[in-house]
């Protein structure tokens, strides 16, 4: 086996046997699968003139669980660094495999393929329910809303395009944990960062702002895949949001890829 | 020789694990870690930061009318009305006979006030399609009344003194007294007559996952006829106030008379504008940042001392656990409450000239609701501190804490967006995000819950974390 594989295969067996870890995994998809088929049994067609007039986003709507769902790749981003520095396994760590871009690129590996497969499920699940839900709430196909498919493009681009979303914020997660060391200023900071442009942008009056806001702020950027109509008035394209948050992940994870070759463990 | 002299130990007079002693240690320790006061001044800093950068981007979308003051944006005095002077105690009496357009909250009826100027003091006596006759007086609420009174309808508003008095009746013999209200220092010199008022029809539409509601005008029009003004005042004739015009003005506004039926057009309500658009909640929108590191900081405040077994030697010094407990949750509490003091004051100061600049009119401290506003903020982040605190104990470490807090203030806020009115209210009632309610300084139409109330329901859940800390911390092994 060689250095790289055995780096992995040491992390994943670091990450497998925690339980405050592996609990994330089912969380993720949980609470993804829970708060989307709320919010999707939350929505009817009560509201607009016609069902047809709604001009509801259900595929985005089933996949809005996600809102909440990172928060457990976040902790487990934050935590798969973080959790060693906090109880000192990260020297032995380092005396193991002592090339750090090794061990950094390991975890980032396999916090990838765990968040990955998680967050497939969670999202599978959503759309599931989605289907199962909306027909009931005056979503049918007669009024122009064919059930939720994979094999509709659109829809197969926001259920990938999630779980790439998924993926980089607990990379950005990890990058930021790496850089701070913290587990709270490094939960805090990503958070914050996720979650507070959203809310702001509700506030600013000026429309002009709130889309300045909406193309730069990672999440509002990063969910822009979970459109699958109006395309061409949203702030920010879809694989184009999706670059921004990747920019931002690739950001934090040189950050503290350089920060970490660079200071004592 | 002398006698021997009993021992008595003077580290009982010393050593009082007093309330005072506790509470000074708590303090030396948050004050005397660098990082922590370090984090404090961020989040003031952070906060007056985003206020800055809200006002900067807070750019006046008025009507072309120049900058509104603050109290004239929060009501809506629209509508037509045709009025005469009547002079001391009298009455007006008119037969509403038709009513056209609007719908269930349409208004037409007989209104007495001091002027014809906007924003004045009134009674207003009226027939609405969906809500009976009503007398409403104020720019805040529907106005008394009710049931089910239907046009023809016969209407009598009376004066005496300051006092005025609201009849209704179908046949014009049989009157009911629907009610009364005082206007504080309305002149002996009035004006009295007939108006027509209308609600903006409220357009809700979903877009991107999100609800957008707007308000279009209205018009209404309705027919009255047996109008007369008594004591009447020879030499005087009619006059009229319309809704002020411009390119958005959508119908004709106005008034015909012939052969003694009067026939009113109008758009626009009298009373409150739920869509009014509250300054001092944006300027205050930086706690949202601010208050991340509050939390932070009063999770580690002790999250810290449970990773370093610090706990243990302070358990050691004070070994009353709840005493402890309360001597944190007071010390974090005060002091974030200090931070948050001057973080709402900074940021209302700072961002206030920058929105006037903008064209816009913040109202001033001075006003009750925005003063409740700007303490309310530090009260908050006060309590957002000793919530955060009681969910350490908890949960005992740094990373979920501070996870489960988040979750719990900023995502029903997010989450609400993407969900109907109805259903947001409720997340944004029951969730303790409800707090931020007392940020409040007018009664828009999406509000979920009064200032004190959503701060009560915030109180409340951070009383129920801090039993279940105290129950725990007593429990369990430190």
């Amino acid at each position: 086996m060689t250095v790289a594989a055995r780096a992995v295969r040491a992390e994943w067996t670091k990450l497998r046997t925690l339980p405050s870890t592996m609990w994330l995994l089912p969380a993720l998809a949980g609470i993804t699968l829970a708060v989307g088929a709320a919010v999707t049994g939350a929505v009817d067609t009560s509201h607009c003139p016609t069902p047809a007039g709604c001009r509801e986003d259900l595929p985005k709507l089933s996949l809005s669980g996600v809102q909440v769902g990172q928060v457990a790749a976040i902790v487990l981003g934050v935590l798969a660094v973080g959790g060693e520095y906090a109880t000192g396994t990260i020297t032995a760590t380092l005396a193991a495999v002592p090339r750090r871009g090794t061990v950094l690129a390991a975890k980032a590996a396999v916090v990838a393929g765990t968040v990955a497969a998680a967050g497939t499920a969670g999202v599978l699940a959503s759309l599931a329910a989605g289907r199962g839900i909306a027909p009931g709430n005056g979503f049918t196909a007669a009024s122009g809303y064919p059930p939720l498919s994979l094999t509709d493009g659109p829809t197969a681009r926001a259920a990938a395009g999630t779980v790439l979303y998924l993926v980089l914020v607990a990379l950005l997660a990890l990058g930021v944990g790496t850089a701070v060391r913290e587990q709270a200023a490094a939960v805090t900071a990503v958070l914050a960062l996720l979650w507070i442009v959203p809310i702001i942008t509700r506030l600013i009056g000026d429309a002009r702002w709130q889309e300045r806001l909406e193309r730069l702020a990672p999440m509002s950027a990063g969910l822009a895949v979970q459109s699958t109509r109006d395309l061409d008035l949203l702030p920010i394209g879809p694989w184009a949001g999706m670059g921004v948050l990747a920019g931002y992940a690739a950001a934090a994870l040189l950050a503290g890829g350089a920060l970490f070759a660079r200071r004592d463990a | 020789m002398t006698a021997p002299v009993s021992y008595r130990s003077t580290v009982g007079a010393q050593a009082r694990d007093g309330f005072g002693r506790l509470l000074l240690a708590e303090w030396t320790k948050l004050r005397t870690v660098p990082r922590w006061v370090l984090t404090l001044m961020t989040a003031v800093a952070l906060t007056v930061l985003v206020a800055l950068l809200t006002a900067a981007g807070s750019v006046s979308t008025g009507t072309g009318e120049g900058t509104v003051s603050p109290a004239r944006a929060e009501i809506f005095d629209m509508g037509h009305f045709t009025y005469r002077p009547l002079a001391g105690d009298g009455t007006v009496v008119a037969r509403v006979t038709s009513q056209n357009g609007g719908g269930e909250w349409a208004k037409a009826g007989l209104m007495i006030r001091g002027s014809a100027e906007r924003g004045t003091p009134y009674a207003a006596l009226m027939v609405t399609p969906g809500h009976g006759v009503r007398l409403q007086t104020g720019y805040r609420g529907d106005g008394a009344g009710g049931g089910t009174g239907s046009v023809p309808r016969w209407l009598r508003l009376t004066r005496s003194g300051t006092t005025v008095t609201g009849y209704e009746s179908a046949d014009g013999r049989d009157w009911r007294r629907v009610g009364s209200v005082r206007l504080e220092g309305l002149p002996r010199s009035a004006q009295a007559g007939m108006f027509v008022a209308v609600r903006d029809a409220i357009e809700v539409e979903r877009r991107f996952g999100s609800e957008s509601v707007t308000a279009e005008p209205a018009d209404t029009t309705a027919t009255f006829d047996h109008v007369s003004v008594s004591p009447s005042q020879p030499g005087t004739a009619w006059r009229d106030r319309g809704a002020p015009g411009g390119p958005a003005a959508p119908v004709s506004t106005g008034r015909t008379l012939s052969g003694g039926t009067f026939t009113l057009s109008g758009f626009g309500d009298i009373g409150h504008n739920a869509f009014a658009h509250d300054a001092t909640k944006t300027m205050l929108t930086g706690v949202l940042i601010g208050q991340t590191a509050i939390v932070a900081l009063a999770v580690l405040f002790v999250t810290a001392e449970y990773r370093r077994g610090m706990l243990r030697t302070t358990f050691a010094a004070s070994p009353r656990r709840g005493r402890v407990l309360a001597a944190k949750a007071t010390v974090a509490g005060l002091v974030s409450l200090a931070a948050g003091l001057v973080a709402a004051f900074g940021s209302v100061l700072l961002a206030g000239p920058l929105m006037r600049s903008n064209g816009m009119a913040p109202p001033p401290l001075g006003d009750a609701a925005v003063l409740r506003a700007v303490l309310g903020t530090a009260a908050l982040l006060g309590v957002i501190a000793v919530f955060s605190l009681a969910v350490a104990v908890i949960v005992r470490r740094s990373a979920p804490a501070i996870t489960v807090v988040l979750l719990l203030l900023l995502v029903p806020q997010i989450v609400a967006t993407g969900l109907p009115l109805s259903a947001a209210r409720w997340l944004e009632r029951l969730t303790p995000a409800a707090g931020f309610a007392i940020q409040q300084t007018v009664t828009r139409f999406d509000r979920a819950i009064g200032p004190w109330a959503g701060f009560g329901v915030l109180c409340a859940y951070t009383a129920v974390a801090l039993a279940a800390a105290l129950w725990l911390v007593r429990r369990r092994d430190a």
